[in-house]
């Protein structure tokens, strides 16, 4: 009962902290986004802005939203957002949400393969490096992983389309689907293979480098060396011992790597022309499509602060110590024995 | 006589370093037997750990045994693989370390890690692993083992850890013991209880332990035969009682001139002056002769043998050469051994 009530206790702390983050969030991006040098009208008239009168263009400001001190232009905004409503994108022409839906299932698709992915391969790479410290194979993959890490992305991305597409013709250089295939998942998987490698190297090294440097911390810990005079191997000791400490901090990291991995995704998705919020998002900042860009940061920031929530929750399974600010209410007092 | 279970006949142990060679271990010459409980002592940095940690070969890889042999159980260990090496840790040598806190896995239930150790030396099915470790939890003195089994061990007290050290340790019975300071971390009352346990275990299996220390009072409850080291070497090595009771090296005058229980109230606590050498380059001669107020000119020159003084005590030092001068142990010390 008592550990129910902590437990609710808690998610509702969650929560609030939850919606505060958003809130804040949402409040720094609106000043930011209409504190910006350039004129939303430029994007919703295109040309026509030039021969419009002053009268006209302030109509038109009233009509969409755009005049009044930003912070009314704030409290209009959000209490529409909750009753549903995200506003008209002034760049296309129809309500932002409908812009965004189709495409938040292409960037969830390519940003979550390639998050798994590298987390995957960094792991692995990690495990690989740690187990065979300093021989031969671990400082060359080391070299080999810094170098690859600071290849720039968007010149990367050029290059392959230019070796796979161009030269090669093997494949398609941008899009998400040719048309009328969005549904097979082969082409999907083919469009998505160069966008992956570019997000792929541009990620891999980081966080393997990170994870196999926290696994060489563990290795020189001296639970290592009880665990070595037990009589376990080295493969014993990298894998079982000292992975299940670093997971924990993998976790966390994965949490964290969220934003870095989703900007990785933004740039993919400009670089190949991947229709996707990431490629939006650029656009509507380009634009100055309020409505547009503070759905995609919505959409963004929810994503972000949920994950790494979820991830904490993990860590207390995997790592009951991590627990916050509980009581410690199961210390077991010391056996009269010793 | 049985053979003893470990022998170390003159090993070297030295470290490969960017500035040069460190010689940690010099020319160690020890024999344990069955049951035995050798206590080694010395200052921090004189190559006890190294000394033990070479005999699982456990020393990092820039450790090399430079010359001796290590014979465990008849057995000719020295060169030894990884792999062979693997075998024996566990089951045949086995080491408990200073720290109870950090030694034993975070994340790991303290059940699974005695049951880990058990599984790896012999062919037991997991209920039969789980009742040899509820086993030893009850041997080193755990209460309710059933319900601590699946706890990880930041629920334990530094004592109760170093009990479960202990338990691990134990787990497949090994024949020698290196307890590496590991009583040290412990508060004094734990520490004696430690003690008390492994001198009940020792007596429950015939294990032979050498208990590693830089603490006296600690050694003279535990050990039948003590060793002092410094610099690398024994100086010193005897039953408990010769050495307590007739130390000949002046380095062993000096730690035991410095026990606070031999000074009178009002006295200042003596102590050894100046620092034991680097083993980067170690000094010629004898190493110990710098900080010795009896030192002969040959101490500087050469090292000293050891001398024997009965066939169980031996120490080295150039005192004990016939054409050395006379000179008996410190005042303070004799005061002793006439109580």
């Amino acid at each position: 009962m008592n550990r129910k009530a902590t437990i609710s206790k808690k998610l509702i702390k969650r929560i609030l902290g939850f919606i505060l983050t958003i809130f804040i969030l949402s409040v720094g991006v609106f000043y930011i986004a209409r504190l910006a040098p350039g004129d939303p009208l430029q994007s919703y008239y295109g040309d026509a802005v030039e021969s419009m009168t002053t009268a006209e263009l302030d109509a038109a400001r009233v009509r969409l939203g755009l005049d009044g001190p930003i912070y009314l232009q704030y409290s209009k905004w959000i209490s529409n957002v909750l009753q549903g409503d995200f506003g008209l994108s002034l760049k296309y022409k129809t309500p932002a949400l409908e812009v965004v839906s189709p495409l938040i299932g292409n960037t969830l698709l390519l940003g979550g393969t390639a998050y798994i992915l590298v987390f995957v391969l960094a792991t692995l790479l990690a495990l690989f490096c740690a187990r065979n410290e300093d021989t031969l194979v671990d400082r060359i993959i080391c070299k080999v992983g810094t170098a690859a890490y600071y290849i720039p992305p968007f010149w990367l991305g050029v290059v392959l389309v230019l070796i796979f597409s161009i030269n090669l013709q093997w494949l398609p250089s941008s899009g998400a689907y040719d048309i009328g295939k969005s549904g097979d998942i082969l082409n999907r998987i083919q469009h998505m293979i160069l966008p992956l490698v570019v997000m792929i190297l541009s990620h891999l090294w980081y966080y393997a480098y990170m994870i196999r440097n926290k696994l060489l911390d563990e290795i020189r810990k001296d639970y290592v060396l009880l665990a070595k005079s037990k009589g376990c191997n080295k493969d014993e000791i990298v894998f079982k011992h000292c992975f299940r400490n670093v997971a924990p901090t993998i976790v966390s990291i994965m949490a964290i790597s969220i934003p870095h991995v989703l900007s990785g995704t933004y740039i993919a998705e400009s670089v190949f022309n991947y229709p996707g919020i990431g490629a939006l998002a650029v656009v509507s900042a380009k634009y100055h499509d309020y409505n547009l860009l503070m759905l995609v940061v919505l959409i963004t920031g929810i994503l972000v602060v949920s994950t790494s929530m979820i991830a904490q929750s993990i860590n207390e399974v995997i790592d009951p110590r991590m627990k916050l600010k509980e009581v410690p209410t199961c210390r077991i007092i010391e056996s009269s024995s010793s | 006589m049985a053979e003893p279970v470990l022998q170390l006949n003159n090993l070297s142990v030295s470290f490969d370093t960017s500035s040069g060679e460190v010689e940690a271990v010099r020319d160690i010459s020890l024999s344990l037997n069955k049951g035995e409980i050798l206590a080694v002592v010395g200052e921090s940095g004189c190559g006890k750990t190294v000394m033990s940690q070479s005999v699982l070969k456990l020393l990092p890889k820039t450790s090399r045994i430079k010359q001796g042999r290590i014979i465990v159980d008849g057995e000719d260990i020295t060169d030894y693989t990884e792999k062979q090496m693997r075998r024996l840790r566990g089951s045949v040598l086995s080491m408990v370390f200073q720290d109870p806190m950090t030694t034993l896995n975070p994340t790991i239930p303290i059940g699974k890690q005695i049951t880990e150790s058990i599984s790896k030396h012999t062919r037991v099915s997991r209920e039969q692993a789980r009742q040899r470790a509820l086993e030893m939890l009850n041997l080193v003195g755990i209460e309710n083992p059933e319900q601590m089994f699946a706890l990880q061990p930041h629920f334990f007290s530094g004592g109760m850890r170093q009990r479960c050290v202990l338990a691990i340790a134990l787990a497949s019975n090994p024949k020698v013991l290196f307890a590496d300071e590991a009583t040290t971390a412990l508060d004094v009352t734990v520490q004696a209880k430690i003690i008390d346990l492994l001198l009940d275990i020792r007596d429950k299996s015939g294990i032979s332990i050498v208990f590693i220390s830089h603490d006296f009072g600690t050694v003279a409850r535990i050990a039948d035969r003590v060793a002092v080291m410094y610099a690398g070497k024994i100086v010193e090595i005897g039953t408990a009682e010769e050495v307590y009771y007739d130390p000949r090296h002046p380095y062993v005058w000096g730690l035991m001139s410095a026990l606070p229980s031999l000074t009178k109230e009002g006295e200042d606590l003596t102590s050894i002056s100046g620092m034991p050498p680097v083993m980067l380059n170690p000094p010629l001669g004898d190493a110990f002769a710098v900080r010795n107020e009896f030192a002969l000119a040959i101490d500087y020159e050469e090292m000293p043998p050891m001398f024997q003084i009965s066939p169980t005590h031996s120490a080295a030092t150039w005192l004990l050469d016939e054409r050395a001068p006379k000179i008996t142990s410190p005042i303070s010390l004799q005061r002793r051994t006439e109580v």
